[in-house]
């Protein structure tokens, strides 16, 4: 079986066990910056900092894009300064989109997109 | 100048939003991320540049009190300490010592500051296990126990409360070691800290996991419990209890075993429960007496239910024939153990050559506090 192609390249052993693959329909949201988002809107913090070292955070997570279950975290979270004035993205995920694990607070969510998966089509700015 | 070093992370999002910080003499800081300093944030981060974050000096309790969800971010920042208000860049690394510069503008005007309503929890925790674990930012286990020198008074024997936390913390570390794969901590290392030593009621013990969560707000012990969890779903049928202790055979089950056998030999029955966070609610089982005495009736029939397969390799040191004690240098360390029963004999073997010795390994208790003692027994043998 060949291995899955994962849009960002990964470490060996990432996801982690603990991540699920994502083999049904579901609705996560992500913070965009532009809108319409571009595909800039989902680079890895590892590909935005190319450099950092992320203590505390493995690089399979550092690898992977934070998006919440709830659209409510997502709203509380425009309320940070660093956050304020980008748009919510609802993504509808559905089988062949990757992996998905929960990470941290609230509905906080790492998710491993697949090469294949078109993320941008699947992509809809909300009123904040 | 002034400097703080990163303690742990409240909100996490693409990288740490909010978190806590400490300066050199302990005294309390929140940062909060506010962006680059000038435009085309991607381009500065792809050249190295820091992102830089708003930093005020709080005072504990008010910490404490966002933390569990009690008071909004803005205005933990807008009632921080006069004067302690400054800005920081996080270069390579988060938890690198962070430089802070005094805010020249007043922190009310400086255009940082979050919007009013940003709170970490939804709601306020109704149960005391939750709200630990979110004023501590960390998990939390909670033990109560009724001994029978509890019956007439608050107390608890030294013994029996040195018992229980020993064996609850080797279970919890069983536990890690046979969800994630690795042990958490050197052997004999704790893992759990006694927080609140005792409450009022019944005897109650909370403690808190000795090792912080990570950046993204998570603790290892958290993926442990829900194993340990298993274990104690359905201690009133034994037969269900013992198919979940055969599927978790080794020192786990083993772990379990002691602390029902001491449970059940110091005349109390056990309640925990333990929270995260970011949880609803706490998770809690318990065992009773009675049903712990009946438990260790039916797995002490169970053939090594707590012995686990271990292959060392290494230089052959040393083998001792009156004991049958034996000793390999291995990467880790000297490894001691004896010839299991029928086990091989270690004539013919060279001191100073290299072997893989496949054993089985044991844990005994060797004082009534619980503190271990593990022994491999060698099975078969092979030079390498």
């Amino acid at each position: 079986m060949t291995e899955p192609l994962y849009r960002e390249s990964l470490p060996p052993g990432c996801p982690p066990d603990e991540a699920r693959e994502i083999a049904s329909s579901a609705a996560v949201f992500r913070l965009v910056r532009t809108h319409p988002p571009t595909a800039d809107d989902f680079r890895s913090q590892r590909a935005e900092k190319p450099f950092q070292k992320f203590h505390g955070v493995s690089e399979c997570h550092a690898r992977g894009l934070s998006v919440f279950s709830r659209r409510e975290d997502s709203q509380r979270a425009l309320k940070l300064p660093a956050l304020r004035g980008r748009s919510i993205c609802r993504v509808q995920l559905e089988s062949g989109a990757g992996s998905i694990q929960q990470t941290g607070r609230r509905s906080h969510h790492t998710w491993w997109p697949l090469a294949e998966f078109d993320i941008l089509s699947r992509c809809t700015v909300e009123a904040a | 100048m002034k400097t703080i070093v990163h303690h742990s992370t409240l909100f996490y999002y693409d990288g740490p939003h909010v978190f806590e910080a400490r300066d050199a003499i302990g005294g309390h800081y929140i940062a909060v991320m506010v962006g680059f300093e000038h435009p085309g944030a991607v381009a500065n981060a792809v050249r190295g540049q820091g992102e830089r974050c708003l930093v005020a000096g709080v005072a504990p309790d008010r910490l404490r009190l966002f933390r569990s969800g009690a008071i909004d971010l803005r205005s933990l920042l807008l009632e921080s300490v006069p004067d302690e208000h400054y800005l920081a860049t996080v270069d390579l690394a988060i938890d690198q010592l962070l430089r802070l510069e005094p805010l020249t503008t007043p922190l009310a005007d400086c255009g940082f500051l979050p919007d009013p309503g940003f709170l970490l929890h939804d709601r306020p925790a109704e149960d005391h296990v939750l709200r630990e674990a979110r004023e501590r930012n960390n998990f939390v286990i909670e033990l109560v126990t009724e001994p029978p020198e509890a019956a007439s008074r608050h107390r608890i024997r030294v013994n029996t409360l040195a018992g229980i936390l020993n064996r609850v913390q080797a279970l919890v570390k069983y536990a890690y070691r046979a969800v994630i794969g690795t042990d958490c901590h050197r052997q004999d290392d704790d893992i759990l800290d006694v927080v609140v030593p005792a409450s009022a009621g019944s005897f109650q013990v909370i403690l808190e996991a000795s090792n912080l969560p990570d950046l993204l707000g998570d603790n290892d012990l958290g993926r442990a419990l829900p194993r340990v969890d298993l274990l104690f779903e359905s201690t009133a049928n034994a037969d269900a209890t013992l198919a979940v202790v055969k599927e978790n055979r080794g020192h786990l089950a083993g772990a379990y075993l002691k602390l029902l056998r001491f449970l059940a030999q110091s005349g109390t029955g056990l309640r925990y429960s333990w929270a995260e966070p970011a949880f609803e609610r706490p998770v809690t089982r318990s065992v009773s007496q009675v049903d712990a005495g009946r438990l260790v009736e039916v797995l002490s029939t169970v053939d090594r239910l707590a012995s686990e397969k271990v292959t060392v390799e290494g230089t052959f040191e040393r083998f001792n024939r009156g004991s049958g004690s034996w000793d390999l240098l291995t990467e880790e360390g000297r490894r001691t153990g004896k010839i299991a029963s029928g086990g091989p004999s270690l004539d013919g073997l060279k001191v100073g050559g290299r072997y893989r010795f496949h054993c089985e390994e044991e844990i005994e208790e060797i004082d009534i506090t619980g503190r271990e003692s593990r022994t491999l027994y060698l099975n078969r043998h092979e030079s390498v």
